[in-house]
């Protein structure tokens, strides 16, 4: 059983570095289908899983300085404070209604991540919170500036919103705003992605160890796994062209669209 | 301000790096003295009592809050590096962002 879980948390921490997600979708399901362990040990080891990918993935991230930290950190006030406001109005809204809401975001960000439109959107300064960093795959200099902060602001909150409410943790939808609406570059917007999740589980962590959420047996091997997997996940995510980084993204935002559409109806 | 970013760098990179050594410790510890393992980690101060009296949970229990703590030191260096570049507005956001994570953190302990 440890050497399953340490096998699928390599997998999940490669995955969740090279697309900026958080693997909770990834882990949380494999763990508690194929194995019989209690739905919140389940969560406790994926928010350790979370951080686990965040930080082994940031020491390449930040060593080719991808990631966009004022952007970043922006984005965080956001949607941590629609976070909060979730956590205070859960009791007031039906859950059935949330999980078809964010299965909708999905499959919304799937749509407009795929296709020619977005790649071909050129990624120029904007004058607002202009960033660079350097390709390792084409090896030249990609200059951008953020587009719509506003807009990406109001989504975060929403996001923050929901996700607080579905305990899920979000990169899946603000990978997705910072690329498509925002104008971010792929790339950059994975890392800064992947660097926001780290905090937003770092954050609840220590909730989720007093309520009992973590169990050894199974978050030890997880965060093995997962910081032997990220580490190389994000190197090869830096290298891999965009085209194919963008085609992974759109079919695992499909996989997590139905999987929580199914969740809806189960 | 490359020096703050090979800091951080440093930093995660050693952080996770005594993190794996104690969770890996913690698995040796408890192939050779054996015994059943608690079902729940432990925060600091319990944590450490257990490290200090050789428990395999205790090493358990420590390298995962090693691991918790990296995204702290991650977002105390930005601080530091908006500061250092003299960008106000950057350096409040994110020294907001900390003040929640530490609240968060606090939060688990009661």
């Amino acid at each position: 059983m440890f050497l399953l879980i340490f096998l699928t948390a390599v997998v999940a921490g490669a995955f969740g570095s090279m697309l900026g997600i958080g693997g909770a979708l990834i882990l949380v399901p494999v763990i508690t289908l194929f194995l019989d362990v209690p739905m919140k040990v389940a969560i406790g080891a994926s928010i350790i899983g979370v951080i686990a990918t965040s930080s082994a993935a940031q020491i390449v991230y930040v060593d080719h300085g991808i990631t966009h930290t004022r952007l970043g950190m922006a984005l965080e006030l956001a949607t941590t404070v629609g976070a909060i406001g979730g956590a205070l109005t859960a009791a007031m809204v039906d859950v059935r209604v949330l999980q078809l809401l964010f299965a909708i975001m999905l499959f919304w960000a799937a749509w407009s991540m795929r296709g020619r439109r977005a790649a071909r959107r050129p990624s120029i300064p904007t004058g607002v919170l202009d960033d660079q960093f350097l390709d390792p795959a084409t090896q030249t200099v990609v200059r951008y500036g953020v587009r719509h902060l506003p807009l990406g602001l109001g989504l975060s909150l929403l996001a923050g919103n929901v996700s607080g409410l579905l305990g899920v943790g979000g990169g899946a939808v603000k990978m997705p705003v910072m690329h498509v609406i925002m104008g971010v570059p792929l790339k950059a917007a994975i890392a800064t992605s992947n660097f926001m999740i780290g905090v937003t589980a770092a954050t609840s962590a220590a909730v989720y160890i007093g309520k009992g959420f973590v169990d050894p047996l199974i978050a030890v091997p997880t965060a093995l796994g997962v910081l032997l997997g990220a580490q190389g996940g994000a190197r090869l995510a830096s290298r891999l062209p965009t085209r194919v980084l963008r085609t992974l993204m759109v079919l695992t935002l499909t996989v997590f669209a139905i999987q929580m559409l199914w969740r809806t109806v189960a | 301000m490359k020096n703050i970013e090979r800091l951080v760098h440093h930093v995660l990179l050693w952080g996770l790096a005594l993190s794996a050594a104690l969770l890996l410790g913690g698995l040796i510890v408890w192939a050779f003295r054996g015994g059943e393992l608690p079902t729940t980690i432990t925060m600091p101060p319990a944590s450490f009592a257990d490290l200090a009296r050789a428990q395999p949970i205790g090493f358990f229990s420590t390298g995962l809050f090693v691991l918790v703590l990296t995204p702290f030191a991650r977002v105390a260096g930005s601080i530091v590096l908006f500061a250092k570049a003299g960008d106000r507005r950057y350096t409040a956001i994110t020294a907001v962002v900390l003040l929640v994570m530490v609240a968060g953190l606090l939060l688990g302990r009661v």
